[in-house]
């Protein structure tokens, strides 16, 4: 490589202008993520726009549409970005989508020497993803969608960034309150923050050690190539990359190219494919590769330099993209997937835990639907919404299910429905949400303090929501205490034929461990029913 | 010499560390009794330390919710008798859930309004208002309550109990608990105004002032074992200096979180003591019919510990209808 007698030139470019313009887009689009994933939280509300990411997002549009056969108008909006990405090229991954900003601010040094010692045909990966997850799609499974950037990021953010976050700083602020002088320091802080930004509840999540692992290792992969996830992975990229193929406008080496390898030195994406020096043809832009950061049309020291130009011609195909065979073969494995999915026992019964959010009635159109996106975790003000790791079959990986012992349904909130940009959960009425059966509550006997053990407790028979209890109280009677004494005492029945499932008794039922009062898929009748009380 | 009441003893306190002031003042409260006195000081309680001439209950009978509120106060000798100027104020309603007022779930917005006021033209500090759910959100049930809208109306400021602001207190008096998590801006302020609903209530037959009180405390599930003298424990430190009956409507069955405007029982009535013996007493047996107070057993409890006068007849009570 050598540097040229011309790089010392003073140069009039717009190029480090727009790259800027680069870097403030991504600023400002990673600020908004942020943003609303704060203004979510516990909020109650789904803030308008919340979803905004997902309405752009094509994967997670078009694949649900073909998934669930049903056009979502909350979805088109990914049509500009499949417009954009025709006209420019990845400009989402590389200006817009914050994963990726993230994922491109982790650098590691050596990066570079360990991605020319990666096989090329890794970057195949990304579209047999992607087709192995269409492929599935079109057989109404969803499970791959797990893996769209966007979603990645809401699920995390919400069950690992966030309660992480609100641990240490309400962990700080403790330690600040055994301190005189800061207790008004912490209290003015709490007033601030306390509600608008951080939880109200510390949300606990159960595998929040493991999709904060898993993110953890993504990013750790960069010491592999530099933004790993994007190159290797992405099944967003990968489709925004075939578009890329066409896309009118392109970084386009210039006539005055002397191969000193600049642009590919600065290229984070490995993009520009570049043979040797002297053979001005060998240095190329692989624009399904290109996010269009436009590092390399600011590294070009050429005059005139690179340029970002019409290209009429498809991309030159490379080694790693997918030929019609490799197409198949991911077919093939997306098929093959769902067939082991569909033989798994969850299909034939339904793990008892499995509780929907409200209005969610048929489960395998609800499976068609969700976007695994995690936008309903995030809204949900208790955190009782978990990712599902087994309560819905490997098919329903981290699919929503209420947990009641972590974090019960609200009865005056219906902040989930809203929030899902697919309309797997409906969005409902308070009024309708509040008589929607989600599930039943039942009670052992064998555990519950007032029946095993005669001692008085009636919390689930308070805290239960519904104007006439779905939890009632036996009539008093007197028993003996066990200490030789005499307790006056009143023991809980549920009516399940008011019960919502809503799951508040188990979350406040004192015992340690698991409840005594315990809220399980309603039986005998579908869930959705509508409740009696 | 006079026994102290919580206010005058924090009082003393704040004026003997001059300088340091209101934060020795806390500082005395810290947990565990890190400062020597504290709560552990506390003289016997004393329900009766003030009033003389002055009505020892007042009840106040009306449509208008905010004038039946004010002549109840008015007839104690006024906010001025429990607020001095620049004193902090913490008032407890509750909202437990997020229900309209109409359906007696919450205590009446009105009332809490109309007591947020009178503490501000008694020149009080700062006048917070809290209390912790138990089936929804702070911000939910305070929004769906009607009380957030009422009390920024009123200039007084609602407060989202923080996970940071708990602390573990010896409880000097208690029989059964001897130390437990209280909310430590209710512990540190100068004057607490407890404001119950009367509400039916299934482990503790009748919701007023002393089980209102739980909303101030952590690990509330822990009390059930013995529900009544662990409400009477609590109250012993908490010692309310003022508590103003809500009995605008009560709830009759589905308590505490109703939702059922076939189990409101429209009363209009307010009703106010220093003594929260009293003025549960009054409530359960008066204003909800039961026969005797003792057969709600917190407030048994609380009567038995010395916290109050159970017994009405010994009392004087004055009578407002407007």
């Amino acid at each position: 490589m050598s540097a040229g007698p011309r790089a010392d030139r003073p140069r009039h470019s717009a190029w480090p202008a727009l790259r800027w313009a680069r870097r403030v887009t991504q600023g400002v689009a990673l600020a908004l993520f942020t943003y609303l994933l704060f203004a979510a939280v516990q909020s109650r509300h789904a803030a308008p726009g919340g979803n905004v990411f997902l309405r752009f997002d094509p994967l997670a549009s078009f694949v649900t549409m073909l998934s669930s056969r049903t056009w979502l108008p909350g979805l088109a909006l990914a049509v500009v970005t499949l417009i954009v990405t025709l006209v420019a090229g990845r400009v989402w991954c590389g200006w817009i989508c914050p994963l990726g900003t993230i994922v491109g601010t982790v650098r590691f040094k050596g990066a570079r020497r360990q991605a020319s010692r990666l096989p090329p045909r890794l970057r195949l990966t990304k579209y047999v993803l992607l087709v192995a997850l269409v492929a599935m799609a079109a057989c109404g499974v969803m499970t791959l969608m797990v893996l769209d950037p966007i979603g990645l990021l809401t699920r995390t953010a919400t069950t690992a960034f966030i309660p992480g976050l609100d641990y240490i700083v309400t962990g700080l602020e403790s330690a600040m309150q055994r301190v005189g002088a800061l207790q008004g320091i912490v209290n003015a802080l709490e007033a601030h923050l306390r509600g608008p930004v951080l939880p109200v509840v510390q949300p606990h999540y159960a595998q929040a050690v493991f999709l904060g692992l898993l993110l953890a290792l993504l990013l750790a992969a960069n010491a592999l190539a530099d933004r790993f996830w994007c190159r290797h992975l992405c099944p967003l990229g990968a489709l925004l990359g075939l578009l890329s193929k066409v896309s009118l406008l392109r970084p386009v080496v210039g006539a005055s190219c002397d191969s000193c390898g600049r642009c590919a030195g600065a290229c984070r994406l490995g993009a520009i494919a570049s043979a040797g020096a002297g053979d001005e043809r060998s240095t190329q832009v692989v624009s399904s590769e290109c996010t269009v950061c436009l590092d390399c049309l600011v590294a070009c020291p050429g005059e005139p330099g690179m340029s970002f130009a019409l290209g009429l011609r498809p991309g030159p195909w490379q080694a790693y993209d997918p030929g019609r065979r490799d197409f198949l073969v991911a077919a093939a494995a997306g098929l093959g997937g769902v067939a082991l999915l569909g033989a798994g026992v969850w299909n034939l019964r339904r793990d008892p835990r499995l509780i929907r959010p409200p209005g969610v009635t048929d489960e395998g159109n609800f499976l068609a639907r969700c976007l695994r996106c995690g936008e309903c975790l995030k809204v949900c003000p208790t955190s009782g919404l978990q990712p599902s790791l087994g309560q819905a079959g490997l098919t329903g990986l981290w699919t929503p299910v209420l947990t009641p012992r972590l974090g019960y349904c609200l009865y005056d909130c219906r902040a989930c429905g809203p929030a899902c940009p697919s309309g797997a959960i409906p969005s409902l009425a308070l009024a309708v949400k509040q008589k929607q059966v989600i599930g039943t509550a039942t009670i052992d006997r064998n555990r519950c303090l007032p029946w095993a053990r005669g001692v008085p407790c009636s919390v689930c028979q308070e805290v239960c929501p519904l104007p006439h209890k779905a939890v009632t109280l036996t009539d008093g009677v007197m028993i003996k205490n066990g200490q030789g004494g005499t307790n006056w005492m009143t023991r809980p029945v549920v009516l399940a034929e008011r019960c919502i499932g809503c799951g508040t008794c188990e979350y406040q039922c004192p015992l340690e461990g698991v409840a005594a009062i315990r809220v399980e898929r309603p039986s005998g009748i579908a869930p959705g029913a509508v409740a009696a009380g | 010499m006079k026994p102290l009441s919580r206010a005058e003893f924090l009082r003393m306190m704040g004026a003997a560390s001059l300088g340091a002031g209101a934060l020795a003042a806390q500082g005395a409260l810290e947990p565990d009794g890190a400062f020597g006195a504290g709560p552990a000081e506390q003289a016997e309680p004393a329900a009766d330390a003030l009033g003389g001439a002055l009505p020892y209950l007042t009840v106040a009978h009306g449509k208008n919710v905010a004038a039946i509120t004010r002549k109840a106060i008015a007839g104690l000798g006024g906010m001025s008798r429990f607020v001095k100027p620049g004193q902090t104020v913490v008032i407890k309603p509750n909202i437990c859930t997020a229900r309209a007022p109409q359906y007696a779930a919450t205590t009446n917005p009105t009332v809490v309004a109309a007591l947020v006021s009178l503490c501000l033209a008694a020149k009080a500090r700062s006048v917070h208002v809290m209390d912790y759910p138990i089936n929804t959100s702070p911000a939910g049930a305070y929004q769906g309550s009607g009380i957030a809208a009422a009390v920024a109306g009123a200039g007084g400021k609602m407060v989202t109990m923080s996970p940071t602001g708990w602390a573990t207190y010896k409880i000097p008096h208690g029989r059964w608990l001897h130390s437990w998590q209280f909310y430590r801006e209710a512990i540190a302020a100068d004057v607490l105004i407890d404001v119950p609903i009367v509400k039916q209530h299934g482990s503790s037959v009748l919701t007023i002032g002393g089980k209102n009180l739980m909303g101030l405390i952590e690990n509330r599930g822990g009390l059930h074992a013995d529900l009544s003298q662990g409400i009477a424990d609590i109250a012993s430190l908490l010692r309310p200096d003022l508590t103003v009956v809500d009995a605008v409507r009560i709830l009759t069955s589905n308590g505490p979180t109703g939702g059922s405007l076939a189990d409101v029982r429209i009363k209009n009535i307010v009703l106010a003591s220093h003594d929260i013996v009293a003025a549960d007493a009054y409530a359960a047996t008066r204003v909800y019919g039961l026969k005797k107070a003792a057969s709600v057993p917190y407030i048994a409890s609380m009567a038995k510990m010395g916290l109050g006068r159970i017994d009405l007849t010994k009392v004087k009570i004055a009578h407002f209808n407007l």
